[in-house]
């Protein structure tokens, strides 16, 4: 399983992925997956030139993405993909990419978001894309960093 | 949660079980119990109160933006401990070593894995009102700082309330108030929450530590000491996370064989011009390395048409003056983090920060409530290089106010898609290679080599020898370089960000320029936190065994001929290879758990019957797995009634 860790976070590359995450799992790659980030050239440079020298990011769109992760699933080196949204890894789900389990890293409060977990809210929609991701077979858990212990979510999804 | 609560809880405990031992004097009232035979337990209710403002200090928003970076850190909050109960070279010491298993501390998008700063005031206050070793306030410090996480995230989960008190504000179009709702009411609750338990702590902590202490066997608290000569080893390994990379790893190791050859513990080395001496070959080293070797190739220059320009303000409209960005600079710097919580984490520091851009450039009571509004949502970065999206984003906020076509949109997909890779290269940059660096560098000079005596007699705890002692300059020079170096880069990026816009981001990441600043900073870096293993992880095998008909010390005589370095060595790499698949928490757990149980008096008596007989001096000395103090040198000469006592090596001559 060479997709080390697919993390929903609405911030996508940041502290706790480059300084954290990325050092504990030693990916050597990052796949982010969203359709507005791979829309906006400047966004893509930045976050391409944002990582330590050595780990490639590829910024890409949720079709295009699944087909790469899949791809990048049955090869040894070990990848991390990101999201920002729980409707991105459902449709990467649906569309056929091998996910045991995600990680739900960081979604920022907001109105009508409801607080599940330290730093992380969801919308309704989200969480109903949430469940369905763990009907489809896939494990949601909540670990911010990777010295946290993982939190199942359907431990801290109270209706 | 639960697991982690229970990790908390379990860690916790003993150090609720030391205060219970002593419950007379946790509450204050001694009288009744008689002092223990170490009287010197003093620390004067208004030490006490200094400590925990220092401790709210460390904490607080009150020095522009660099408590975090020094108060908070053991090194300096040692020293400060150290002015207070009037002995600053000790207490920069005993700082210094609870700082090494802390090196290599991240705390990144609210997540504080540990908390370095409540070891650093109240582990530096205990060991030196109850004169403990540097080494057992390692041990000590460990579950104080589980203590220091639970305030942490208290604060964390209370300060979303201050700001929907500030968001009420906005809707009032009252800029004054959302500035007042990001400072004043979340302090006032900070200080409360730090001042209290910190007081008591540091007022009653360092007797009831002692008394528990006094309880413990001997071997426990010889286990406590090998702890603290481990434990460091996680600070380095973490730290080792960051710059242990790639082409610069044989740096480490240059710089652990340059410590071991240039320190003598025998002789007692001056070890702040041993660490300054292999920090200065690590900047020689660092320049050749960038010219030699090189870091990656820089991208191509995009040429200069080829970037969209910053469009060119209209005449006569509302203009940024540069005293405004200066004070918009300075209120992000102080404040951005002074109501710091779940729920928005930097947002409301933000919208502070934002206060004199609005005021100059918005006057109707609407445009004020829209603007407030605007940067009063979730925002998170790194509070020094990540100040190019605030820079970025009032020059966008500028236009705007000019008739460009910029709407609420643009202005927030420029906040959220920057926010998260700044944050990513300014952590990396500020928290994770300049700031243990720059440590390593201060706790190699301010600490010398903790070597203790064996304690005459009934003495339960070991005193430290008298060659050790603290060099305060360690802390000073750590405090001065690390706010000059973070100040620095914060104000580059806001101006930069502002003067430029966007293109300062591409530009400054295409050049290279950062990476070749890490790489260079990872040469020497890594030198200095080879030598800070060498001398913060000390290990010394203890058994003698019969072979035969000779008895071989193993330390003496079997590893020390090799490479005197070598388990030091294997731990630290041991522990770094753990790392991948070990939390830091259980880790902890694990070698103090290790520590203890290698301590345990297995081949012999654990204290010598005559303390002035070096043969019982060496029997004690051999008993466990591992030894504290000192190599237990070669077994003296059999006791014959002809041999001259001082003819056998005494254990704490030898090297």
């Amino acid at each position: 399983m060479s997709l080390r860790l697919v993390r929903i976070d609405d911030r996508l590359i940041h502290g706790q992925v480059i300084a954290v995450w990325l050092r504990a799992l030693g990916a050597q790659r990052i796949v982010i997956v969203d359709d507005n980030t791979a829309r906006d050239e400047f966004l893509r440079e930045v976050l391409t030139l944002a990582s330590p020298p050595g780990v490639p990011v590829e910024v890409l769109g949720v079709n295009e993405g699944a087909l790469r992760c899949i791809e990048l699933a049955a090869a040894p080196e070990p990848v991390m993909v990101l999201a920002r949204t729980p409707r991105t890894v459902l449709a990467l789900r649906q569309a056929g990419v091998p996910i045991e389990v995600v990680d739900l890293g960081g979604l920022g409060a907001g109105p009508g978001r409801k607080r599940l977990h330290k730093t992380i809210s969801v919308s309704p929609d989200e969480l109903r894309e949430l469940r369905e991701l763990e009907e489809l077979g896939t494990r949601v858990e909540v670990q911010i960093v990777a010295d946290d212990r993982p939190i199942p979510f359907r431990s801290i999804d109270r209706g | 949660m639960v697991r982690k609560s229970a990790a908390v809880g379990g860690l916790l405990l003993p150090l609720i079980v030391l205060t219970m031992l002593a419950p007379s004097v946790v509450f204050g009232a001694s009288g009744g119990v008689s002092a223990p035979a170490e009287a010197n337990v003093t620390v004067s209710a208004w030490q006490a109160a200094l400590i925990a403002i220092g401790y709210y200090l460390a904490n607080s928003c009150w020095l522009f933006g660099v408590a975090y970076f020094t108060l908070y850190r053991p090194l300096v909050a040692g020293f400060i401990v150290g002015c207070i109960l009037g002995d600053p070279a000790q207490g920069t010491l005993v700082g210094a070593a609870i700082n090494v298993p802390y090196l290599g501390f991240i705390s990144a998008g609210g997540n504080l894995p540990v908390d370095p700063s409540l070891p650093g005031w109240i582990g530096t206050t205990i060991a030196l009102a109850g004169h403990l070793s540097p080494a057992s306030a390692v041990a000590l410090a460990v579950p104080i700082g589980l203590l220091g996480t639970v305030l942490f995230y208290g604060r964390m989960a209370v300060d979303p309330i201050f700001a929907h008190w500030a968001d009420a504000r906005a809707e009032k179009g009252d800029i004054r108030g959302v500035a007042f709702m990001n400072v004043v009411p979340p302090q006032i609750f900070l200080f409360v929450i730090s001042f209290v338990p910190v007081f008591f702590l540091a007022l009653n902590g360092p007797s009831a530590v002692q008394d528990a202490l006094n309880q413990l066997p001997f071997w426990v608290t010889n286990g406590l000491q090998i702890a603290g000569f481990i434990l460091p080893a996680i600070g380095i390994a973490l730290t080792m996370r960051f710059i242990f990379r790639g082409a610069v790893i044989p740096y480490f190791f240059v710089g652990f064989i340059l410590w071991t050859l240039m320190n003598n513990p025998a002789t007692g080395s001056d070890d702040s011009r041993v660490m300054i001496t292999i920090a200065v070959l690590g900047l020689a080293l660092a320049s050749l390395h960038l010219t030699f070797a090189g870091a990656r190739p820089t991208a191509a220059a995009v040429p200069e048409a080829a970037r969209p320009a910053t469009p060119a303000l209209a005449e006569g409209g509302v203009r940024l003056t540069r005293g405004d960005i200066l004070k918009s600079w300075a209120l992000w710097t102080f404040f951005s983090q002074a109501n710091y919580n779940y729920e928005r984490l930097q947002g409301t520091g933000f919208a502070h920060a934002m206060t004199p851009i609005i005021k100059r450039l918005y006057t109707t009571p609407e445009e004020i409530r829209a603007a407030l509004r605007r940067h009063l949502v979730f925002f998170n970065t790194e509070p020094n290089f990540g100040n190019v999206v605030q820079g970025a984003v009032i020059a966008m906020e500028e236009q705007r106010a000019n008739g460009a076509p910029i709407d609420d949109d643009a202005i927030n997909s420029v906040k959220s898609g920057l926010m998260g890779p700044m944050a990513g290269i300014g952590d990396s940059i500020s928290q994770g290679t300049i700031t243990p660096i720059l440590l390593a560098l201060g706790i190699g000079i301010a600490g010398a080599t903790a070597s203790v005596d064996i304690g005459s007699g009934s003495a339960a705890i070991p005193t430290l020898a008298a060659g050790a002692s603290g060099n305060p300059i360690g802390a000073i020079v750590y405090a001065i370089l690390i706010s000059a170096a973070i100040i620095s880069i914060g104000y580059v990026a806001w101006t930069q960000g502002y003067a430029r816009g966007r293109g300062f981001v591409t530009d400054l990441l295409r050049s290279g320029a950062i990476d070749r600043v890490l790489v260079g900073a990872g040469v020497l870096g890594n030198m200095v936190l080879g030598a800070l293993a060498g001398r913060f992880v000390v290990i010394y095998l203890a058994p003698t065994v019969n072979v035969a008909g000779a008895s071989l010390n193993l330390q003496a005589g079997l590893l020390d001929p090799i490479f005197t370095g070598l388990l030091p060595l294997s731990i630290v790499l041991l522990t770094w290879w753990l790392l991948r698949r070990v939390s830091p928490l259980w880790l902890v757990i694990g070698y103090l758990a290790f520590s203890i149980f290698a301590a345990y008096p297995f081949f012999g008596p654990g204290q010598p019957a005559n303390p002035a007989s070096p043969q019982d001096q060496y029997q004690a000395c051999t008993s466990s797995l591992l030894h504290p103090y000192y190599p237990c040198g070669a077994p003296p000469a059999a006791p014959s009634p002809s041999a001259a006592p001082s003819a056998a090596p005494s254990p704490s001559a030898a090297p």
